[in-house]
């Protein structure tokens, strides 16, 4: 290569890992990766983002309307549900996994902990239609949109068309959904250059990456694949994750990999919220891993690790917790829009 | 700009006009024809009304078809093995309920001769995979499963004594689009004349390879709904005028 413009590509390159990078509306740190949503199918505007967001906090989803999405996925757990081993939804009726958080969607390509659904406009459906989570229908939920009144103004401003279909209800649930961005943690201040980890924190950065970036791959902290690791099968639920879509053996106890981003705010952990302390999950992995024939190649053998470096592990983890993003007005419930809307 | 380029010559002028009046002719040679198409869903050659007892000879017993939607898509015409003309509308859900939703309208060049015709019942697994879609699309028009992702290429819904069901009731929702349980089935039919215009689904010819006491609620992608699909490509027939 021309060494002219070799020198320009490294400026180019250097500048853009440490600057922001703005795509479609959605801003996040040089260092992620291009997002994977399809934005050519839905494109993202502030008045779609803002309608999407109304519809997330509106228990109208719901059959009786008493349960919305934030129900199980609060912005202050970072959008999980808080206190609940498995998730409760319409009728406190008990479902049979923990509601996962949710943020940096767009860099996701199959959702549940199973895999079930292919694409982040599809997922709303899974949750609207179940008997236990909002037991009502899309086809019900346009009826009861178009019947309120605030809603035909809000699509008409999102979509140019005051017409409600179940095409703009999902899209625009996806719109704010991908607005979801967390990277503002102090791993991030790090990465930018405005922070340094202290001792104990790069001690624990280096246990990480030898024994759990693999899966858990930075700067996102999942590679979003699905993996057996190595849970005892819970009898009371007999739940065999990816083989219960896919009927392949090969699947058999396969969940997919959650982001250790913001653990603070996501307890319970694993698909059935076993587990309530970070300890019981590194205690897990050092000496609980049940091994069965699709157990993960990377946990085929202990990882092995002393009390203090679980507690140098421990103090990396909590650099991930973005208090910023929990915080965030933006993505907190549409007061002045939904009190409108109670009229 | 140099304002003699604006300046258009005599010379000009007639070589715009000679194209002008080339593309003109072109476009009325080229001319687009409406195309009418209509599926006639049949049983025992009679048309199929939704709610009316029929007698099905396979099971012995009277059958009552409650619903009946399905997709079909890519329609193609074929000269021999070559594609010469296609519908530019990818997707068309067709539902008994609603009669118009049974033809299919758009354009083909008159120009073009064919001798097949080939099209999809189900919806490809890009379109799947791809996110949310209107119109026919839509998820609320009944043809998208919830718990999992993928269209419901084909839903037949009815009573039967046969089925050893709550109310005799059988459920068939055919879809799935990964393997190995693709459900996607292409047809292709030979038209003998061009004017063609009507095909034929034989409700009747996909139920007598079903034995309904066995076989009666299909409702995921798996081994059964792909034997089932495998009964399409006999049940569509181009209708005798």
């Amino acid at each position: 290569m021309n060494n002219k413009y070799y020198i320009l590509f490294t400026i180019v390159i250097i500048c853009s890992s440490f600057g922001i990078i703005k795509f479609h509306e959605l801003e996040y740190p040089g260092y992620f990766p291009q997002p994977t949503y399809n934005f050519k199918n839905n494109p993202l505007s502030e008045e779609t983002i803002e309608l999407g967001r109304v519809l997330f906090y509106d228990p109208i989803l719901s059959r009786d309307n008493t349960i919305s999405c934030a129900s199980c996925h609060s912005p202050y757990n970072s959008f999980a549900h808080s206190d609940h081993d498995l998730s409760h939804g319409i009728d406190d009726q008990i479902g049979n996994r923990n509601a996962p958080a949710l943020f940096n969607l767009a860099w996701q390509n199959t959702f549940m902990w199973d895999g079930a659904i292919n694409n982040l406009d599809m997922q709303a459906l899974a949750p609207i239609s179940h008997r236990m989570e909002m037991d009502e229908t899309i086809q019900n939920v346009v009826l009861k949109l178009q019947r309120k009144e605030i809603y035909s103004g809000l699509f008409k401003e999102a979509f140019g068309d005051s017409l409600i279909t179940g095409e703009y209800v999902l899209k625009a649930l996806s719109q704010f959904q991908l607005t979801l961005i967390s990277a503002n943690s102090k791993y991030d201040q790090v990465m930018k250059g405005a922070q340094l980890f202290n001792d104990q924190e790069t001690k624990g950065y280096i246990l990480f990456k030898r024994n759990c970036n693999s899966c858990h791959t930075e700067p996102l902290f999942s590679n979003y694949s699905f993996a057996n690791n190595g849970l005892i099968v819970d009898s009371t639920l007999n739940d065999f994750g990816k083989y219960t879509i896919t009927k392949k053996s090969e699947d058999s106890l396969l969940f997919k990999v959650p982001s250790l981003r913001n653990l603070k705010f996501t307890s319970p952990y694993m698909h059935d919220g076993r587990f309530k302390k970070l300890n019981e999950v590194l205690n897990h992995y050092t000496s609980g891993i049940n091994k069965t024939e699709t157990l993960d190649t990377q946990l085929q053998e202990a990882i092995e690790l002393s009390s203090n470096d679980k507690a140098d592990l421990l103090s990396f983890l909590q650099t991930l917790n973005d208090t910023d993003f929990v915080f965030d007005q933006k993505h907190q419930f549409p007061r002045n829009k939904q009190e409108s809307a109670k009229e | 700009m140099d304002p003699t380029y604006l300046k258009i010559s005599r010379a000009n002028m007639k070589q715009i006009l000679f194209l002008i009046l080339l593309f003109a002719a072109l476009n009325i040679f080229a001319q687009k024809e409406e195309l009418d198409l209509r599926f006639n869903v049949k049983f025992n050659n009679e048309i199929l009304e939704l709610n009316k007892q029929y007698f099905l000879t396979s099971a012995n017993d009277s059958i009552k078809i409650e619903t009946l939607k399905f997709f079909v898509s890519d329609f193609k015409f074929l000269q021999n093995k070559t594609v010469v003309d296609s519908l530019s509308k990818k997707h068309h859900l067709i539902d008994l309920e609603n009669d118009s939703s049974t033809r299919l309208k758009g354009k083909r060049s008159n120009q073009l001769s064919f001798n097949k015709i080939k099209f999809n019942v189900g919806i490809d697994s890009l379109t799947n995979d791809s996110g949310v879609f209107g119109g026919d699309l839509d998820p609320t028009n009944g043809m998208y499963w919830t718990w999992q992702s993928g269209y419901i290429n084909f839903k037949l819904e009815g009573k039967s004594q046969a089925c050893p069901t709550r109310n005799n009731l059988f459920q068939f929702h055919i879809g799935g689009y990964l393997a190995p349980y693709s459900a996607l089935r292409s047809i292709e039919l030979d038209i003998l004349n061009k004017k063609i215009t009507l095909i034929d689904l034989d409700i009747d010819t996909f139920l007598s390879n079903i034995n309904l006491t066995e076989t009666h609620s299909i409702m995921s992608p798996n081994k059964t709904a792909v034997i089932l699909a495998d009964i399409f490509p006999k049940a569509f027939t181009i209708a005798d005028e």
